[in-house]
């Protein structure tokens, strides 16, 4: 067996940052891997069905009538510079500075915040438009699509806020440590489907 | 239990699986959240403007926006998300690379049955 084991005495493996090194909290890591391989296919399936619905305007207008580009580059910038805040979190969190992991982890939040503000905003106004998905195959394809996303990036603020209070009131330690790691994980995670979503229903959109 | 404990890189490497082998950054200055944060910006702002400039046939700016977003994503994945960082052999690759091998062949033959369909109606 080479594979190696837990120190038995502590329990913390050298060499390594806290949240890898707690066996019991390092394995959870890679059990939030898989989550995320699962949140992997839920995006697949959605952008295969948005690829066959795209074209299927029935008598609602199209993709190139319907998107703003606008709210949806300040989305873009907002979600790519949340995905460096928190990266940057994680960092402060690797040399054990809390109230700098504490700083960009809140400044992450608020990012998000904007992002899900502009998307319900141009959601809105789209549907007071009278582009509901009831519309076509195309809008109901786009909103599942594109809403996923923002539940997913609204569940990562609510997440965010959890930990927020975690690390004020426990500081760094290996839970917290995994936990802020997992949550930097699904973040960045949503950061690439949205690359998707930007690239190939925006853009794509544009190209007709 | 008496035998001493091998570091992780070296367990990766004896059984042949060097593509696992687990690395872990932690560095003064974030240079490569700067360096990735500047190169995202740089892939999505640029396919913006690839799009909005009009510059090729639509099937080839297609091609070219999406591979400069697998690339984003690439970049996402290995400067952000720290891909190989593990305790033991960074086994997410592999589940991970599955997850992306089925979502390729999902939406690519979605897309390729319906074509099919619009051909010959």
């Amino acid at each position: 067996m080479s594979l190696p084991l837990a120190e038995e005495e502590t329990g913390l493996a050298p060499g390594l940052p806290l949240e890898l090194a707690d066996d019991r909290e390092s394995i959870k890591i890679t059990g939030f891997w898989m989550f995320l391989v699962t949140d992997v296919l839920i995006f697949a399936s959605l952008f295969a069905s948005y690829a066959v619905y795209r074209s299927r305007v029935a008598l609602a207008p199209g993709p190139a009538q319907v998107f703003h580009y606008g709210p949806v580059l300040l989305e873009t910038l907002l979600l790519l510079t949340s995905s460096f805040t928190v990266g940057l979190a994680i960092w402060a969190m690797r040399t054990g500075r809390t109230r700098m992991l504490f700083f960009w982890l809140a400044a992450t939040l608020v990012l998000g915040a904007g992002f899900v503000t502009s998307e319900i905003h141009d959601f809105t106004s789209m549907v007071g438009q009278g582009l509901t998905w009831h519309q076509s195959a195309f809008l109901s394809a786009f909103y599942v699509l594109v809403g996923t996303h923002g539940a997913h990036v609204t569940f990562g603020i609510v997440w965010a806020v959890t930990l927020l209070f975690q690390v004020a009131r426990r500081g760094i330690t290996p839970v917290t440590a995994r936990k802020l790691y997992t949550f930097s994980l699904y973040w960045h995670f949503l950061d690439i489907v949205w690359v998707f979503i930007f690239t190939f229903v925006y853009l794509g959109g544009k190209i007709g | 239990m008496a035998e001493p404990r091998t570091a992780p890189e070296e367990s990766a490497r004896e059984e042949g699986l060097a593509f696992l082998e687990p690395r872990v950054h932690a560095e003064g200055f974030p240079v490569a959240q700067v360096f990735g944060y500047a190169g995202s910006i740089i892939l999505t702002f640029g396919s913006f403007f690839l799009v909005t400039r009009h510059l090729m046939p639509p099937v080839v700016l297609l091609a070219v926006i999406l591979t400069l977003a697998v690339g984003q994503a690439a970049l996402q994945l290995g400067v952000f998300m720290h891909i190989r960082e593990s305790r033991g052999p960074a086994w997410q690759i592999v589940p991970l690379g599955l997850a992306f091998f089925i979502a390729l062949g999902l939406i690519g033959m979605s897309v390729w049955i319906m074509m099919f369909k619009a051909g010959v109606s």
